[in-house]
């Protein structure tokens, strides 16, 4: 009798055993040896996929394992030794990081930053190095630095990830985001969390003064903003507010002049500044990372804080 | 034939002629199951992929808001043009009528609604202002951007041939007409005193008058009630003779010599400050915001003191380093200051100041004219205003 329609014909083929077939199409080469049944058996293109996976996996193999060419020298650097010329594009509109008085003279922290890495240069190359300094707009320093007019940007510029594309950034030498600052007395505040319902003064409009309110309904700041970092610096060291925030720059200029108030913890919001270089140039990297780091190690880069951010 | 064979054979049915009288019964059964399973198939793939797909996003206009301030005439320069998500329009808009603005300036470019000649596509066009007008703001149109249809190859998009100005009056019109209730005024160019805004061409006054000329009729066709504005022009000391740009009171002038007075209907200032506080007396000599005071002298001159005039850009940068910025304080106290002066200023009926946020960083010292990041972070300036304009 006629099988169900709605039933298998798997099933319906064991149960059929001995029906009119005339072949075992459980076996794959059934039906002369084509790779062709189902049911556990191998499909039609089953082969020739399998081939361009094993073809594939063996180009990769191959790729991989060829031995890579040596990298590209970095011509930047090879030009810097050969020449002893490094060019460095800088706005000399910003004290205390660089500005250039009437005659023209540079000076700054940044100045002195690249003068002592070039010098630190100059003692392992046979060609001593020395800084040329390219003036540019602010702005323009980027669109430069990828035209080549100089090797590197120092200018007290932020570290911007989305500019990570153009350009390639040493280890940070400064942050200049805002921090806390207490009186030098105060022995209790150690972070931010310790100012809850406390009074904080900001310049306002600045970077401290949007961390003071983004936080303030949590908790609870008594803000207060004043026209200049100096204004709200003075308030605390009077008593009129219990910390500050603000940068290390207004900081260490009020201290200079004023003293009575101390900088406290991490800062509340990292503003990285960094030397920029292109992204050919490794070597180059790697060589300004190796004196910023020794320079942290071995307290030269305390010295030219204390010289440029406190000492003015 | 041997397609077929194969068929019969992915169906495991077996060669035709092989089986008994219940063959085809039985073939047409498993034909049946085969075509079963796939369906089956296909359920499963689209229920995984409705499963694994991110639901749709649901942005509606919401109930109709009204701006609470207690100054009218605050308004901001918007940036949505170049914003993709609906999301983020109606965001804007909301933070604008939120912050206690009334009026938005925003940019419609030619080419984005017109990329075919005749070929109007009004989408993204009509969800800015439907949003913006959900919120309770009034919207003052910017048009300009000449799409590659009508400017010659390897042109600027600020260039306009004469010649094609009947078709960016034809836009204009279809413009007016299709927001007609919606966008009470249009404002004509932007900065055509600059060379990089009049297509890398000298500067013509003359020029954009026979613009307005051809523009103004058409607009007025269409649909009576709506402002054309003009001028907006880009404020500049630059002396007689420079390539780059001519002064603006110099141009707005020679703009009336050249009989544009009859075809605009207000004036769009572009008052900005740069270093000089907002109460700083005007002078032909200086770029401040009260030189806006001097364009108004030039347009009571000529015969228009009873036109209007809008602010359409405007304002303070607070960047640390760029020449012409001012330090954050002084620039909410100037802003704060030059919304309290257009309040007072009875021909001024908007002041929307540069720029309440970039839908992307500009990367550049434009970054620090904005009211709230791209990432709809207010600063400091935001609250203020907030503050002042809920006083």
């Amino acid at each position: 009798m006629p099988r169900n329609s709605r039933q298998s014909p798997v099933a319906s083929q064991q149960s059929n055993d001995g029906g009119p077939q005339t072949t075992d199409r459980r076996h794959p080469k059934a039906n002369g040896g084509r790779w062709s049944a189902v049911g556990g058996q191998l499909r039609i293109g089953t082969l020739p996929l399998t081939l361009l996976a094993l073809v594939a996996f063996a180009l990769y193999a191959f790729l991989a394992w060829f031995p890579k060419p040596p990298p590209k020298p970095d011509e930047t650097w090879v030009r810097i030794v050969e020449t002893g010329a490094w060019r460095v594009g800088i706005d000399p509109s910003f004290p205390p990081f660089e500005s250039d008085d009437a005659k023209g003279n540079l000076s700054g922290l940044d100045i002195a930053l690249a003068n002592e890495i070039a010098r630190e240069w100059s003692s392992a190359n046979a060609t001593p190095v020395h800084v040329e300094y390219v003036y540019s707009g602010f702005d323009g320093l980027y669109d430069a630095l990828k035209a080549k007019q100089f090797d590197a940007i120092i200018s007290a510029l932020p570290y911007d990830p989305k500019k990570t594309e153009d350009a390639a950034f040493s280890h940070a030498y400064f942050d200049g985001g805002p921090h806390i600052i207490v009186r030098a007395s105060d022995a209790t505040t150690k972070t931010y969390y310790d100012l809850m319902g406390k009074s904080i003064g900001v310049e306002l409009g600045s970077t401290g003064d949007a961390f003071a309110r983004r936080w303030q309904r949590r908790l609870k700041f008594d803000l207060r903003t004043f026209n200049t970092p100096a204004d709200a610096l003075r308030a605390l060291r009077v008593g009129q507010v219990d910390a500050v925030f603000t940068d290390l720059v207004a900081f260490n200029d009020f201290f200079r002049a004023d003293g009575g108030v101390k900088q406290v913890g991490a800062p509340l919001v990292s503003e990285l500044v960094v030397i920029a270089v292109r992204k050919d140039a490794p070597t180059l990297l790697a060589h300004i990372n190796a004196v910023i780091d020794a320079m942290k190690r071995d307290g030269r880069m305390e010295k030219l804080y204390a010289e440029w951010l406190v000492n003015q | 034939m041997r397609i077929l064979t194969q068929l019969r054979k992915f169906c495991q049915l077996p060669p035709l002629g092989t089986g008994d009288k219940w063959q085809v019964t039985r073939d047409v059964s498993r034909v049946t199951w085969h075509v079963a399973r796939g369906l089956r198939l296909l359920a499963l793939f689209a229920l995984l992929y409705a499963l694994a797909a991110p639901p749709p996003i649901l942005v509606t206009l919401g109930p109709q808001q009204i701006v609470r301030t207690t100054n009218p005439k605050v308004g901001v320069h918007t940036r949505v043009t170049d914003e993709v998500e609906e999301w983020k329009i109606k965001k804007n808009f909301e933070m604008v009528r939120e912050m206690g603005a009334t009026w938005v300036v925003e940019y419609f470019p030619w080419e984005y609604i017109e990329f075919d000649e005749n070929q109007f596509d009004w989408g993204h066009a009509d969800l800015v202002v439907d949003h913006a007008r959900r919120q309770g703001l009034r919207v003052i149109a910017r048009l300009g951007f000449v799409p590659r249809w009508a400017r010659p190859k390897e042109s600027v998009t600020s260039f306009l041939d004469e010649v094609r100005y009947p078709a960016f009056a034809h836009f204009a019109a279809e413009f007016a007409r299709h927001f007609a209730g919606r966008v009470e005024q249009i404002v004509i160019w932007n900065e055509p005193n600059l060379n990089f805004e009049w297509g890398y061409r000298g500067v013509d006054p003359a020029g954009y008058a026979r613009m307005l000329q051809a523009v103004y009729p058409r607009v007025k066709q269409a649909e009576p009630s709506v402002q054309i504005l003009a001028g907006a022009l880009a404020p500049t000391l630059a002396p007689p003779g420079t390539v780059d740009a001519m002064n603006d009171l110099d141009y707005l002038q020679q703009m009336y010599d050249a009989g544009a007075k009859d075809y605009f209907d207000a004036l769009a200032i572009h008052a900005y400050g740069w270093t000089a506080p907002a109460d700083e007396a005007p002078s032909s000599k200086r770029v401040n915001f009260r030189r806006a005071e001097l364009l108004r002298e030039i347009m009571v001159k000529n015969g228009d003191a009873d036109k209007r005039a809008f602010i359409t850009e405007g304002g303070w940068n607070d960047h640390p380093r760029w020449t012409k910025a001012v330090h954050p304080a002084e620039r909410i106290t100037h802003t704060l200051r030059a919304y309290e002066l257009c309040k007072s200023w009875a021909w001024i009926d908007a002041c929307a100041l540069w720029a309440f946020r970039y839908p992307f960083p500009a990367q550049t010292y434009l970054d620090y004219f904005s009211f709230v990041t791209p990432e709809f972070d207010p600063k400091p300036i935001y609250w203020e205003v907030q503050k002042y304009a809920a006083k």
